[in-house]
């Protein structure tokens, strides 16, 4: 270290000894005071405190579009057919009401972890963002998404065109809770306004099936017997896809959809105590057909196949048929789209044995970022996009299903001349398709659980002592 | 007296023949090291920022359900530590960071001493050899999936496996990812390992070579001894980087099928990511550094050795 006084050569001497290590711990120090900073501001101030106060009773007046003119927003998006039939659209919003809109797009397989972190991160970075139901579940209670009941109620912030009754009563319910154990779907706050949404239904190669003189099956045991048939992995030909990799969203279509149909539940509630079913005698024998049915007859890697893989497959003509979301498998049958376009059908897929055609929904719904500081733009970006006009324009191009009864019934309908089945598949089974899971704020963490299990059980595990660790663990979990 | 800084005069410091002297005040020149090095001190401020963080919040109860958390002492420690999965991930993660970086080692070790010999095809394979360490190892994920896929994947299709063979079931998905990992980083042994070997002393070779020893000889005696710094360098790096796999295994299997490819990062990830539970995620990964520090130290500490054993046998 260098120690001056004042010398002969008149150069500026420091006094007192500053050391680098002296440096180093003021540093340090200074450093001391944003950690704890940090600390109080990422732990401590949690709960509802992020910009949470509903901003719908700030806007007063008369309802004008126009009236956040110059504005801008940020909507976080996953590249996905209801996206992309949008993203047209979005400059027709720019026009009516001057809100500049910055759309970001982030990989579905990464959508939903980019968004928890975000939400998790509290800085309102975007104002709107695409969701599926159950993520409210586990969004809600930490308060990261805005009530949108006052902003719909509000009719200096709503147009009096919007009619939100329009919208299917079982996808409006399926994003309202109340967050409380015991509480059905349907309660509490409207945390997300639904967009496009999906029945779980059963897509075939009609061609094939045409040629073969086969009858669509209309028991579960008649449908694996039928894939069994389709099934020659010689020809590198399989009866039936559907998801089987370690993720909740294997758990969510198909198998919820038919595991409801043979009379199972996931939970049964006893006041405000859950009690894992997914060991109950009809669960276990139905689990147990479903993973033989993916042995015999389905993907030979089914535990890495998603939905792109599945109807990828069925797009191929290496899959018959497709048990699945239809909005998965509608792309597959658009001229060019794939090599079996032109050839596909749908049904409802197999009833129960009581004739159930009980059907598990995905709805892509649009919320609002509770910690956004843009509000009232945001609702007017969600109203607008959940509207009546912008949703008819948009099922001319890939949105399928509109979440709207005049939407559906208006301009969707004339798009589905070339979708045999379609149409009637989906009046046969929109009655009774809802969410067919208990809502939990566990959801993610326990049914992504009761996909490992049913990999464990394909993987040779006995389906009996594993669904019952399985219930045991997953009652443990719901209760805590 | 005149006063010197750094053993220059002041006129030196200041002066390049260029005019008058101009003095730089002592100030400047006693401040000038504290700057020079505040870029280190900033990054390694924001390390230990959010590495401090991360332990905080192993006790407390902090999960997206629990956002206002409260301490609970050692409870996250007991719940990890207490869980067979933990001990399931930490024996997938040791399996894998031993097979990888064995098999990457024995790998690039040889293609090395292939690509000493100055050949055209040589320098083909040299140049050509680093491109899998160009792909993001998820990018090289998503592609091994493809080619894994029984269905249409190239890799049944060329070996004549049929539609029948998985790559990625239960039995076989943890082979299945070491392989895509030593696809990936095997060429990274490899240069380094050759980029060794060029910089060792051509004459014990020649003298031995003089004295009649033979190939493998003068390779057991005395390229391997000296080499083996590198290699050992190559393995820290390799086996420290196997401990905390994510990436590729993550988009090949996410862990499964059920949990036999789930190493600590991904259980980490599922803990933080997936359940939203922040605190027993961030306990996860703490555990996890601790693994890495000790296992890092102890090589480090191998890796002095072998240099200082190196630098006799070179001498």
């Amino acid at each position: 270290m260098n120690e001056f006084t004042r010398s002969e050569s008149g150069l500026h001497v420091p006094k007192k000894k500053v050391t680098r290590r002296s440096m180093l711990a003021a540093m340090g120090g200074a450093a001391t005071v944003p950690m704890l900073y940090g600390c109080g501001v990422g732990t401590g101030g949690g709960g509802n405190d992020a910009g949470s106060a509903n901003g719908a009773g700030e806007v007063t007046g008369s309802f004008d579009w126009k009236a956040l003119k110059g504005q801008s927003i940020k909507i976080l998006q996953t590249p996905h057919p209801y996206q992309q039939a949008f993203q047209p659209l979005l400059k027709e919003f720019t026009e009516l009401t001057g809100i500049e809109v910055q759309a970001d797009l982030v990989a579905e397989a990464d959508y939903f972890t980019k968004l928890n972190t975000e939400l998790a991160g509290k800085t309102g970075a975007h104002d709107v963002f695409m969701t599926g139901a159950y993520f409210i579940w586990q969004y809600g209670p930490p308060g990261w998404m805005e009530d949108l009941k006052p902003w719909i109620e509000n009719s200096a912030a709503t147009s009096d065109e919007y009619d939100f009754e329009d919208i299917y009563e079982g996808l409006r319910t399926s994003t309202r809770w109340d967050f409380e154990k015991g509480s059905e779907l349907g309660t509490g706050g409207q945390w997300a306004i639904p967009w496009g949404f999906e029945t779980n239904v059963v897509a075939y190669n009609k061609k094939e099936f045409d040629a073969r003189g086969i009858a669509l099956p209309d028991t579960f045991d008649d449908f694996i017997q039928l894939a069994n048939d389709l099934t020659d992995r010689s020809q590198n030909r399989y009866g039936v896809a559907f998801r089987g990799s370690k993720s909740w969203a294997t758990i969510h279509p198909g198998f919820m959809t038919q595991f409801t149909r043979e009379g199972a539940k996931d939970y049964t509630a006893d006041g405000k105590t859950y009690t894992a079913a997914m060991n109950s005698d009809k669960a276990v024998d139905f689990t147990k057909k479903w993973v033989d049915l993916a042995k015999s007859a389905g993907p030979t890697s089914w535990t890495t196949y998603d939905y792109p893989q599945c109807t990828g497959d069925l797009g191929n003509g290496n899959a018959m048929m497709v048990y699945d979301a239809d909005s998965a498998t509608y792309p597959k049958q658009k001229a060019g789209a794939s090599a079996q376009a032109g050839n596909l059908a749908w049904y409802p897929g197999p009833a129960g044995p009581d004739g159930s055609y009980a059907t598990n929904l995905w709805t892509w719904s649009l919320a609002m970022n509770a910690a956004s500081k843009k509000k009232q733009a945001a609702w007017l970006f969600i109203q607008w996009a959940t509207g009546k006009e912008a949703m008819n324009k948009a099922t001319a191009s890939t949105f399928a299903d509109p979440v709207r009864a005049s939407v559906f019934d208006g301009s969707f309908k004339q798009t589905l001349g070339d979708f045999p089945g379609y149409l009637e598949t989906f009046e046969k089974v929109i009655d009774s398709t809802k969410i067919q899971f208990t809502p939990q704020t566990k959801f993610f963490e326990t049914t992504e659980d009761w996909a490992v299990a049913l990999q464990d059980i394909y993987s040779g595990a006995d389906a009996k002592s594993r669904l019952d660790e399985l219930a045991k663990a997953n009652t443990t979990k719901i209760n805590a | 007296m005149a006063t010197t800084v750094g053993g220059r005069t002041p006129s030196q410091e200041t002066s390049r023949g260029r005019g008058p002297v101009r003095r730089v005040p002592a100030w400047r020149r006693g401040l000038r090291p504290y700057l020079l090095s505040v870029p280190a001190v900033l990054l390694i401020i924001g390390i230990l920022y959010a590495f401090f963080y991360g332990v905080y919040y192993t006790v407390l109860n902090y999960a997206a359900t629990n956002p206002a958390p409260t301490f609970v002492g050692l409870d996250n420690y007991r719940s990890v530590l207490g869980d067979p999965l933990f001990w399931r991930s930490a024996g997938t993660t040791l399996l894998y960071a031993v097979a990888a970086t064995g098999l990457e080692t024995v790998l690039g070790v040889a293609i090395a001493l292939l690509l000493n010999r100055s050949t055209l095809i040589g320098k083909t394979f040299e140049r050509l050899l680093i491109l899998p360490l160009m792909i993001a190892p998820v990018i090289a994920g998503v592609i091994w999936k493809l080619m894994f896929n029984p269905q249409f994947g190239v890799l049944n299709h060329v070996l004549g496996l049929g539609s029948t063979f998985d790559w990625l079931s239960k039995d076989r998905a943890l082979a299945s990812t070491i392989l895509v990992d030593v696809w990936i980083y095997t060429p990274f042994v490899a240069i380094l390992v050759l980029a060794g070997i060029r910089s060792l002393p051509k004459e014990p070779f020649e003298a031995s070579d003089v004295d009649g020893a033979n190939w493998f000889y003068m390779f057991r005696r005395l390229m391997l001894p000296m080499m083996w710094p590198y290699i050992l360098v190559a393995v820290i790096f390799r086996f420290m980087d196997c401990l905390k796999v994510f990436d590729a295994v993550y988009v090949l299997t996410a862990g499964g099928p059920g949990v036999a490819t789930t190493t600590l990062q991904i259980g980490a990830f599922e803990d933080s990511i997936t359940n939203l539970n922040y605190s027993r995620g961030s306990t996860y990964m703490f555990l996890l550094w601790i693994i890495v520090f000790i296992t890092a130290r102890y090589l480090v500490s191998v890796l002095g050795k072998a240099q200082r054993r190196a630098a006799g046998a070179g001498a």
